[in-house]
């Protein structure tokens, strides 16, 4: 008989600690000598997860109100300059944001100092008006004396991206890393067969609502990230092969751990931030068996070429052959790493199932599926 | 036998052909791992330098005498280990193989006796763990 089982059903086992809960690397080793109807009768919760730079990152502060107060309008955190076009102590920290004078710290850091709990200078002016006489401010602040730290990324968690090579002759500093000229290495960034949205490529599970592990705590999925796209080509696993979904994603910095926040800044490129996010996966049915199973050898993504400002398709690799370390190219052997970090995502996927195990983390049905058939603009240049 | 040694060249010497010396006359074979030369200043090269045992100890004598300070080379690159989180950024443009992610726990690994302090590692780890120690001893 086909197996069905409902959120409701899982959460249950979950309670009573009797939840089968495996990482999606166990999964997928385990699925090689299982069939998914089986697995699906075995399995009940998959945990997924990636640690990698994600630039699309934030986090809003309300500072709470000095007396008398003052309506920021123009503000800098250590010398980094934020966001102030919302009400008056309300400012958003982006995470790429540069310090003018010290290329290599930004806003990421900033986030990182407040994560620690470590004291941060704010500097704020404004016009003064009516009601917020106060013009200039100079203090200190850290996450016990203001009012709210809440992160919000607006596009993480990208499922699936393509692999960065060189061909010119010029050593390239980019976001996927320093790329050595004349294809002198390749670039990955995700976690694989471990990467959350690889493991539930169609977004079955993972919609508005989704409850996920963030920086080390509790967060939630928000909406779907910017430049999501549901149209993108599928190789013959059902796996898109290249950049495709995307999260938007939200939680409490104040509970955030700097494990799982990092600050981190590319050699002339500029300053990002490294995003610990971790999904788990409910085994619904034999389908969403069939999918937590997928192996690092059944994910292709396209191989571009930075060296040319268009970036085109050199061509195909599955991440068993970037995992292994080196791929061929045009008849060149090319060492392959990632710029994303295995090591983190495996500590944050083993660290969710301990939580579900544990029964500490309840799965979520989504509020709201996201858009099928979505695709991308471009910008058109008038 | 072969030493790693970091030149210190004086200005005056900076514009002689101390390095074409070393080969021709020592014959000893001299690796150029890293330069810091500009005209009429002073020069730092770190340096393999292999050969026959009496070679190499007479193409020091010769440097002595012109007054180039040698050192041998201790450290090279300075790695702060504990803040490491294993992304793989260095790894990447690491060619002398001194920065390697083990295949199976995923962490990197750090053999500093095969590094040449080419500093590409520097430049590479987005969190800055790396520091040059082009000094020495």
């Amino acid at each position: 008989m086909a197996i069905h089982k409902s959120y409701q059903e899982i959460n249950e086992k979950i309670r009573k600690g009797e939840a089968v809960v495996l990482t999606a690397e166990e999964v997928s080793e385990m699925g090689k000598t299982l069939s998914p109807a089986e697995l699906a009768g075995k399995v009940d919760v998959v945990t997924t997860a990636t640690f990698g730079p994600m630039c699309s990152s934030g986090m809003f502060i309300n500072t709470g109100h000095a007396s008398p107060p003052i309506r920021m309008e123009r503000a800098t955190l250590n010398g980094v300059p934020v966001f102030t076009g919302i009400a008056a102590v309300d400012l958003y920290i982006g995470a790429t944001e540069n310090h003018p004078e010290d290329p290599a710290y930004g806003g990421a850091h900033v986030i990182e100092e407040l994560i620690s709990g470590r004291d941060v200078e704010l500097e704020a002016h404004a016009k003064g008006t009516d009601c917020y006489p106060l013009k200039n401010i100079h203090t200190t602040i850290n996450r016990e004396n203001i009012n709210e730290m809440i992160m919000f990324n607006p596009r993480n968690a990208y499922q699936n991206y393509p692999v960065a090579v060189n061909t010119s002759g010029k050593i390239k500093y980019t976001y996927m890393g320093s790329l050595l000229p004349r294809l002198g290495n390749a670039n990955y960034s995700t976690s694989g067969e471990l990467s959350p949205l690889l493991n539930d490529p169609g977004l079955r599970t993972v919609g508005i609502g989704t409850r996920i592990f963030l920086g080390g705590t509790t967060g939630y999925v928000s909406w779907y990230g910017t430049q999501y796209r549901s149209d993108a080509e599928l190789n013959e696993f059902g796996v898109p092969v290249a950049n495709a979904a995307t999260l938007a994603v939200i939680g409490d910095a104040s509970k955030m751990s700097p494990s799982f926040i990092k600050a981190a800044y590319f050699e002339k490129y500029g300053v990002t931030m490294f995003v610990g996010i971790g999904i788990p996966i409910p085994v619904l049915d034999e389908e969403m068996a069939a999918r937590v199973m997928i192996r690092n050898e059944q994910i292709t993504t396209k191989i571009l070429d930075y060296g040319d400002p268009a970036h085109p398709e050199l061509g195909r690799v599955s991440y068993d052959q970037l995992m292994k370390g080196e791929i061929e190219l045009n008849g060149k052997k090319i060492r392959a790493t990632s710029l994303s970090s295995l090591y983190k995502a495996r500590e944050i996927a083993g660290l969710l199932k301990q939580q579900v195990q544990e029964g500490s983390f309840l799965l979520t049905e989504p509020v709201e599926s996201f858009p099928k058939g979505k695709g991308l603009n471009s910008l058109e240049l008038r | 036998m072969k030493r790693r040694l970091v030149l210190r060249f004086p200005a005056e010497t900076v514009n002689e052909p101390i390095t074409y010396n070393l080969i021709k006359e020592y014959d000893v074979l001299v690796n150029i791992l890293n330069a810091e030369i500009t005209h009429g200043k002073e020069g730092n090269l770190l340096i393999e330098m292999s050969g026959r045992e009496d070679n190499v100890n007479e193409a020091l004598v010769y440097l002595e005498s012109r007054h180039v300070e040698i050192s041998p080379v201790v450290k090279t690159i300075l790695f702060s280990e504990m803040q490491c989180i294993h992304c793989g950024a260095c790894a990447s443009v690491c060619f002398p193989g001194a920065l390697e992610m083990e295949p199976g726990t995923r962490m990197l690994q750090f053999t500093p006796e095969k590094c040449v302090a080419c500093e590409l590692c520097i430049k590479a780890c987005p969190l800055q763990l790396f520091e040059l120690n082009f000094g020495v001893n």
